[in-house]
């Protein structure tokens, strides 16, 4: 566990030296807000129909998911690639660590980043509370479906950044991965036929899996599938650490 | 310490590493020599726990690699080629999060990093971070990255390429220094580093131990018949034919504008009677000097193949410095 540790520790001095993590954080500070702000006036319009803000924030709009799609391969980009170019890797798996530590190292530094990216959105909270009465319920469940999702997609990230030294070759197959997985869930609409199949990738659907997230209902089914598939894509991640140790 | 059987490594049908059996007792000195390509890096990666062998067994310090890998590592510390290390870290992160990984427990910590700063000499720069610091340093940091849980053996992949000659001369007073109480496997291909710094030398070529054993013991057995230069003045054609049956000489070569290259035995000391014929002969002697054959003879003998009577080369030899 110190060793997990001092990895966790290691990753997040890393991250937080680079004008990257800044760039980051601000970026997507400056989008979320003008997200929100964009979602609370056309709230304001008597036309529209009645929703709470923080269920369209979460997962409600395209934007969510383009936030995911972009952020999450730039988080895990460099976890392993970058130790794989500079040789790195080399003194790290001639300490007596495991493949498996080092992966759950790398991983659990970029949650914490996540989280750190996400935490300042909780001050829109904070103002809608101020100005309305809000359910604080349904938000702690859409705050805990980012968690997931975010669990889901920075497994997979992880994963392709141990199958490249380049970040960003690691990035864009992160991204085809996750567009990949999205996506299936997505499908489901235009399959009207086979019902099986229809139910299988229903299950699968990202989209309804936050959306309910917002709503206030944490499905346990929903989150199996979040949990088990990053655990698949650490697991994959930490095999192929073995197995490429390349030249 | 270092026990090696029948280590082999295939890459899509190439042997990389082929077959290489030895055995390295505790405290010795070691140098891979070899041309690049030659297997030495891949050899220590397998040593290191890094690679896994397609074939053989390896024991350090009584620890087999097929039982415990992790167990190995423990025993090694490694200093890999170009040494990598995170730039964005202070040293003393560095050293932490070494300490750290390499279960060094919690209060022992700040003794064993003081103890390898020392050491290494990088305690003026504890504070710094690593990517401003000059390859020099980075070189000790790496080093001492590697010293931090007092490794049993010490593997040091090229470990002077790209530095400076003072800083080359520094980095080699700390392996000798460390080779009191460590064993230490380093690869090199700069000869004179080799016979500075290590006891015994495996000269390494197409995967296999070509060579084994102390630099003179090498340079003796395979370099053959010593030699003496002698340049002469005044000496006509009659030169060759005199020096020949002088006692001890094997062979006299003409190189030339009163250049003689002359071949005794072993046992032999001909330049007395050198000495005493040109007198005899009014010849005026202006070099008289035994050629030691370096290692780098050694060395190109039995990694060129095209032509193994090459000349062996007289000291000094240019030293063959970085290929950075």
């Amino acid at each position: 566990m110190r060793k997990v540790l001092a990895i966790v520790r290691r990753e997040l001095i890393a991250y937080f030296s680079s004008p990257l993590a800044y760039i980051v954080l601000t970026a997507f500070l400056l989008m979320q807000g003008y997200i929100f702000y964009i979602i609370v006036s056309f709230l304001n319009n008597p036309m529209t129909q009645a929703t709470t803000p923080l269920r369209l924030f979460f997962g409600g709009t395209v934007f969510f998911w383009l936030f995911m799609l972009f952020v999450v391969p730039v988080i895990t980009m460099r976890l392993v690639a970058e130790e794989r170019r500079s040789g790195t890797i080399e003194v790290l798996l001639t300490s007596p660590v495991s493949e498996a530590q080092v992966i759950a190292g790398k991983f659990l530094a970029a949650l914490f980043f996540y989280i750190v990216l996400w935490l300042p959105t909780v001050i829109y909270v904070v103002i809608l509370a101020r100005n309305s009465k809000i359910d604080l319920l349904p938000v702690a469940a859409g705050y805990l479906g980012v968690l997931l999702i975010g669990f889901l997609f920075l497994g997979v990230g992880t994963f392709t950044s141990t199958l490249t030294d380049n970040q960003l070759v690691a990035a864009i197959l992160a991204f085809a991965a996750m567009i990949l997985l999205f996506s299936i869930g997505l499908v489901e609409q235009l399959l009207i036929s086979s019902s099986a199949l229809r139910d299988a990738l229903g299950y699968m659907n990202l989209w309804t899996h936050m959306d309910d997230y917002a709503k206030g209902i944490v499905d346990t089914r929903h989150v199996v599938y979040e949990l088990s598939v990053g655990l698949l894509f650490l697991f994959l991640a930490s095999k192929s650490l073995e197995v490429k140790k390349w030249r | 310490m270092i026990e090696v059987e029948g280590l082999t490594k295939v890459y899509v049908d190439l042997p990389v590493v082929d077959d290489l059996n030895f055995f390295i007792p505790e405290g010795q000195v070691v140098g891979f020599l070899g041309p690049n390509g030659a297997g030495k890096t891949t050899a220590m990666r397998m040593i290191t726990a890094f690679l896994p062998p397609t074939a053989g067994r390896i024991v350090v310090a009584g620890v087999d690699l097929d039982h415990d890998p992790v167990g190995l590592r423990r025993n090694v510390g490694y200093l890999p080629e170009n040494v990598p290390l995170y730039p964005e870290m202070r040293v003393e992160e560095y050293l932490r999060f070494r300490a750290a990984v390499e279960e060094i427990p919690r209060v022992d910590v700040r003794a064993r990093m003081d103890d390898v700063m020392d050491r290494c000499m990088i305690g003026d720069v504890r504070r710094q971070v690593i990517g401003t610091l000059s390859k020099g340093y980075r070189q000790r940091v790496g080093l001492a990255g590697a010293l931090i849980h007092q490794p049993q053996v010490l593997i040091l992949d090229e470990p002077t390429v790209g530095l400076d000659p003072n800083q080359i001369i520094k980095v080699r007073e700390l392996i000798a220094e460390l080779g009191a109480d460590h064993t230490v496997i380093l690869s090199t291909h700069i000869l004179p580093e080799v016979e500075q710094v290590c006891e015994r030398v495996f000269i390494i070529d197409h995967g296999r131990i070509v060579a084994d054993g102390t630099p003179e013991a090498l340079r003796t057995r395979m370099v053959g018949n010593p030699v003496i230069q002698i340049e002469l003045r005044g000496a006509n054609g009659d030169a060759h034919d005199a020096l020949i049956p002088l006692p001890g000489v094997t062979d006299v070569r003409d190189q030339g504008d009163g250049r003689f290259r002359v071949e005794h035995t072993a046992d032999s000391d001909p330049r007395e009677a050198v000495f005493r014929l040109a007198v005899d002969r009014g010849w005026i002697l202006t070099t008289l000097a035994t050629e030691k054959a370096t290692l780098e003879a050694v060395f190109v003998r039995l990694t060129t193949r095209e032509d193994p009577a090459a000349e062996p080369v007289t000291e000094p030899a240019a030293p063959v410095e970085e290929e950075v």
